[in-house]
């Protein structure tokens, strides 16, 4: 059908996992919730929740250290879910190494993609609140040389280009190693965010421990079991 | 022209505290507050006993009236605080320093070289100083926000004079509190408490440098700095320490907390100053805290508009140099 022949061969497995694979694996997991992840229409709402979170402090709430800067507080969060979501999805394949039977997990890795997208969705959001908490783009002639600044630019361009290559034409074009070796970027455009976000502040911001932490674990341990898989040349 | 026409934190006359009370020294208030069964925990209570009562209502000095400042609104003030002692976040000392840190009474030390050493109790301090006056100062934090504040409380330099230091007095050296039972921030030890700063003598002397025991003519609450704050408003706010209990009069020059943090980043003198930035920041504009969504920044004016009265200061300082 036409998704073979849309995919490399190599995501073309994860994304359609064969119905036997399927069954074998909601019989292990937490069935409900696996189904329920599977639904593209639940990722989307998961995705769109947290940009309508700022409703809650600004509006509803109305939290007074939140109303004294609004535009601080938005900016922040846009960039902090951006944040949160790109370590969310880079756990995804490291995790399907470790559970590949989870249902849980291979629903997640049916929407890589979608997650991945909607990364680059909250960073441009993230930019635009900057130019607009700045009042125009007066100050980014003298700010984008700023390493806080830089660091964020280089992660969103990068971003830019994977959002950019992920639509279907793009992935055909590219063909499966060139664009997996080209989304491995996406691994650098990680450490400029989290250097990104320490830069931001005075003193060092223990959120970027808890955000990439476990991501961070989750590589390790990855490198250690490609390792140890690896054939040893005897003699 | 007075562009304060009415605050919102102007209280009806039925709500204020009767003058008998009001001038009661704290231990008596307190026992009047028991008698009415309202305890410590009261939270209508609580503004009662924080901060120095001394003094207030205070006097507008009118060589430093609002002018074309458009004081920032009290909520903003007392709302959005740097003071880490009480958490990282800008909202969390509203909270958490109102949460069983009493700062009534309060006693401060004056020592080093000075001929008047000794510990005064901070309302007996105010009404040996002279009572207390108001002042309009902008206020510009080195993360580049500023706010206008009406702050009450008295010259620096009459605290100096009642000290009367030697001719060995080169620098203050200011002590913030520890406590860590009520000050949750100092159960961690990112920041070697207590909080100091420091300034030279001339610069305590000059006639800006300020003591904070109010805003907008009410005793200062926790969360700002009660009830003694330094106020310097022509450098960034973080030399603005706040619960001040010793100041030394030192002949060295003295570290202060952030310098002691991050060397390259803060220095001791931290004059505002739009053409040095800080490195990871530029400091040429800054964002005006109750402004608006979309107002954007103002330009950063050097020694955030206090040239005329400072900047005789540094005449032989290299200013990218001593940040």
């Amino acid at each position: 059908m036409a998704t073979k022949n849309k995919w490399p061969a190599s995501t073309a497995t994860l994304i359609s996992p064969s119905s036997t694979e399927a069954r074998a694996a909601g019989a292990s997991g937490p069935g409900w919730l696996a189904r329920l992840l599977r639904r593209k229409t639940a990722i989307w709402i998961l995705l769109v929740l947290p940009g309508l979170w700022p409703v809650w402090p600004l509006v509803l709430s109305r939290d007074p250290t939140v109303a004294t800067d609004p535009g601080k507080y938005v900016l922040h969060h846009l960039g902090f879910t951006a944040a949160v979501l790109l370590a969310l999805v880079l756990t995804f394949s490291p995790l399907r190494i470790f559970w590949p039977k989870s249902a849980l997990v291979r629903a997640l890795n049916r929407h890589r993609r979608l997650v991945g997208v909607s990364v680059f969705v909250y960073a441009s959001l993230h930019l635009t609140m900057h130019f607009i908490y700045e009042g125009g783009f007066g100050t980014f002639a003298t700010d984008w040389k700023k390493p806080f600044i830089a660091f964020g630019l280089g992660a969103f361009a990068i971003l830019l280009v994977l959002a950019v290559t992920s639509i279907n034409p793009f992935v055909r074009r590219l063909g499966g190693r060139r664009w997996k070796n080209l989304h491995r970027l996406v691994y650098l455009a990680a450490g400029l965010v989290v250097w990104h976000q320490i830069l931001a502040r005075k003193l060092f911001p223990p959120q970027v421990v808890w955000i990439f932490g476990p991501l961070i674990l989750l590589e390790i341990a990855r490198i250690w079991h490609a390792r140890a898989r690896r054939p040893k040349k005897t003699a | 022209m007075n562009l304060i026409k009415k605050p919102d934190w102007q209280l009806p006359a039925s709500a204020a505290t009767p003058e008998d009370i009001f001038n009661t020294p704290p231990p008596a208030r307190r026992e009047f507050l028991r008698k009415l069964g309202i305890g410590t925990a009261g939270v209508f209570a609580a503004p009662l006993l924080r901060g120095a009562a001394a003094g207030f209502p205070s006097e507008k000095n009118p060589a430093f009236a609002a002018g074309d400042l458009k004081p920032t609104s009290y909520e903003d003030i007392t709302s959005y605080n740097n003071f880490y002692e009480f958490g990282t976040d800008k909202g969390d000392p509203r909270v958490k320093a109102n949460k069983g840190w009493s700062t009534d009474p309060w006693t401060i030390e004056l020592t080093g070289h000075i001929r008047n050493p000794g510990k005064h109790d901070v309302n007996d301090l105010i009404g040996q100083l002279g009572g207390i006056e108001q002042r309009v100062y902008r206020h510009r934090c080195v993360e580049a926000w500023s706010m206008v504040v009406p702050w009450d409380g008295f010259p620096l330099a009459k605290l100096v004079e009642l000290a009367d230091p030697t001719a060995d007095a080169k620098y203050l050296r200011f002590t913030s509190f520890v406590d860590r039972q009520a000050a949750s921030g100092q159960r961690s030890n990112f920041i070697d408490w207590p909080y100091v700063e420091g300034l030279r003598l001339d610069e305590a002397t000059n006639e800006l440098a300020f003591i904070a025991t109010g805003i907008y003519g009410k005793p200062i609450p926790n969360q700002n700095g009660a009830p003694l704050r330094l106020v310097v408003p022509w450098k960034y706010g973080f030399k603005g320490i706040k619960s001040i209990v010793k100041i030394e009069f030192t002949a060295k020059q003295p570290r202060n907390t952030w310098n002691l943090l991050a060397p390259d980043e803060y220095g001791f003198y931290a004059n505002v100053n739009p053409q040095v930035d800080h490195p990871r920041w530029s400091q040429a504009s800054e964002r005006v805290i109750g402004a608006g969504f979309f107002a954007g920044k103002q330009p950063t004016l050097m020694f955030n508009g206090y040239e005329k009265q400072v900047a005789g200061l540094y005449r032989d300082l290299d200013l990218a140099k001593f940040y």
